[in-house]
């Protein structure tokens, strides 16, 4: 491939050379972004993760921790009695419900796409999850014991319990064994945390099933198509760029939910014991746990992801 | 004599049969995730007595302003006037909002329409910033915006939010599925290559800026920013209204009317996004 030729003995682009230093210059503003803001943090996080942090009245100091440097990923592995643990439990926590969520998130947004009166209503709705497991809200509630009833979208399976306890519903009206209670109880909370986490996705998906070209399925009505083999051959083609987008938004959000008992542990060692470098390292840890799923995972959907025009 | 009878053809996907079974089940599931915000808006309406029964009751009995009336006691009250407040969010927000769907877009363009070397690895380095948790990032972001000396003004809370890379990839992925075509038509025409983006890309995938403006605006108006911001007049309308909150026990009702307050306008957007969506693809000029 040439960007550039000589002609007259000047140096000259060529359409191709015009088209990639347009697409530098596209670029370019997100890319200073990228090397001054992100990788500065991330060059002082591995470089945290391999010392022992002090803090001095003038800043801070680092000093290389033993056995060289790798002390904080070591004790994390091997000493900590809870780390693994809790990262098998994160993983496991991530296996089950992220093809939950997509699933999910599809159904509703296939639904909440045909026209009914009252969809923009019903959208909203599906919207609220979003709004209340922001930021402000969750502050809010963190200090004021009363809205913790509202911290639905936070603790998701837990509150649910404080509006309609099934377990306990159950036992009252039903003969049921208590194993049976159990798992009812646990599925419709399980339900419920599912339909919580699944609110950016479902907007994301209505967004793309709302950029498919109408006259794609006037052609094929015409031809004679059903429903079921529009939807096939049809909207789940065209929507397969963004199943890639919500696994990958699906599984770094279940990652790195401020509900999981991996991030909170990773908070609690950095913020409230100052422990720097070993919060750092598990971190880096989890990290390096997440980077490994969303590469096999993103890679298994990529080979079968449809784009419209591809070069 | 009627010779032909013209029978109205239903459309495949829009049986009566099939609308209600869908509404039934966006009924159910729509009850669900209701159920949070009607507990918000009915406790905002509780007198303080009602708000502390026990076991909690789900639906207000005797509804009350007062509430609300107090939170605005308190706002007239404040040491900065509270218009300072919500300046500085709605400043951050909309300055955040558009600096991002800016960047953003014209970034995925780059990545979605144009073949450059590289283009591959910028996108990998996109995706692993994703990963990257604002727990995990705290301190080295910190220490970062004192070292450039951002702290403590609008630019540490607005260019993070920017420079946000979900927005990107899910405009990388919209804009893959614009038609090559299209794109070659316009520069043939003789369009400059930002008009090519700005009048034939971006109409092109509207619901998905319409919904990365939801999700920008959504994080920018609840952030706090308390970290890098430490002159009063400069705070955000969430942090001051976090303030009110910090009262405990005998500010419960203003709590609960100050979590109404907050996602009044995040919904207010919502929804005029969501009816601006429906109306894209009558303007959108794809025929192939």
């Amino acid at each position: 491939m040439l960007y550039w030729k000589r002609q007259n003995g000047k140096r000259r682009l060529t359409l191709r050379g015009k088209e990639a230093l347009a697409g530098y210059l596209f670029i370019l503003p997100f890319l200073i972004g990228l090397l001054g803001l992100f990788l500065p943090m991330v060059v002082q996080s591995i470089r945290f993760s391999f010392s022992n942090l002090n803090v001095t009245s003038e800043g801070y100091t680092l000093s290389t921790a033993a056995r060289h440097g790798f002390e904080h990923y070591l004790r994390a592995l091997t000493i900590d009695p809870e780390f693994n643990r809790m990262l098998l439990g994160a993983i496991r926590d991530m296996f089950v419900n992220v093809p939950l969520i997509i699933i999910f998130s599809f159904f509703a947004a296939n639904l909440l796409n045909q026209k009914f009166r009252g969809r923009t209503l019903a959208r909203s709705i599906f919207f609220f999850p979003v709004l209340l497991s922001s930021g402000a809200i969750l502050g809010l509630e963190t200090s004021d014991l009363l809205l913790n009833s509202v911290n639905v979208a936070e603790t998701g399976s837990d509150s649910i319990a404080s509006f309609v306890n099934v377990a306990m519903l159950l036992r009252e009206y039903t003969d049921l064994p208590i194993g049976i209670i159990e798992f009812l109880s646990n599925a419709v909370n399980g339900v419920y945390s599912i339909i919580i986490a699944s609110g950016v996705q479902i907007l994301i998906f209505l967004a793309g099933l709302q950029s498919i070209s109408p006259s794609l399925y006037e052609a094929s009505d015409i031809e004679g198509a059903t429903a079921w083999e529009n939807f096939w051959k049809i909207t789940f083609p065209m929507i397969s760029p963004l199943i890639l987008v919500n696994s990958i938004y699906t599984i770094i959000d279940s990652f790195t939910s401020a509900t999981n008992e991996m991030m909170t542990e990773i908070k609690t060692t950095i913020f409230t014991d100052i422990k720097y470098g070993f919060g750092s390292a598990m971190a880096w840890i989890y990290f390096i746990c997440i980077a490994i799923i969303l590469l096999v995972v993103g890679r298994m959907i990529s080979k079968r992801v449809f784009y419209y025009d591809e070069r | 004599m009627v010779l032909f009878q013209h029978k109205k053809r239903k459309k495949p996907n829009h049986s009566r049969g099939g609308d209600f079974v869908s509404i039934l089940i966006l009924l159910l599931f729509g009850s669900f995730m209701a159920l949070p915000l009607v507990l918000a808006i009915s406790n905002s309406l509780k007198p303080l007595e009602e708000l502390f029964v026990f076991p909690p009751r789900f639906i207000v009995r005797n509804p009350t302003l007062d509430n609300f009336h107090d939170v605005f006691v308190l706002m007239v009250g404040s040491w900065v006037p509270f218009s300072r407040y919500i300046f500085n969010t709605v400043f951050i927000t909309v300055i955040g909002t558009v600096g991002h769907l800016l960047i953003a877009s014209l970034c995925a363009f780059a990545l979605a329409k144009h073949k450059f070397p590289g283009r591959k690895l910028i996108f990998a380095i996109i995706v692993t910033a994703l990963m990257f948790s604002t727990h995990v990032t705290a301190i080295p972001n910190y220490l970062i915006m004192s070292k450039i000396g951002w702290l403590d003004s609008y630019l540490a809370l607005i260019v993070p939010a920017i420079a946000k890379p979900l927005g990107l990839f899910l405009m990388k992925q919209f804009m893959e599925q614009i038609p090559d075509s299209l794109l070659e038509a316009g520069r043939i025409d003789g369009a400059s290559e930002f008009t090519v983006f700005l009048k034939i890309g971006m109409p092109q995938v509207k619901p998905a800026w319409l919904t990365l403006i939801i999700f920008s605006f959504q994080d920018l108006w609840n952030l706090q920013g308390s970290t890098y911001i430490y002159s009063e007049e400069l705070k955000t309308l969430p942090y001051a209204l976090s303030q009110i909150s910090a009262g405990g026990i005998s500010r419960a009702g203003a709590t609960a009317a100050v979590t109404v307050i907050m996602m009044i306008v995040p919904i207010t957007i919502f929804i005029i996004s969501q009816s601006n969506i429906i109306e894209t693809m009558a303007s959108s000029g794809i025929k192939e």
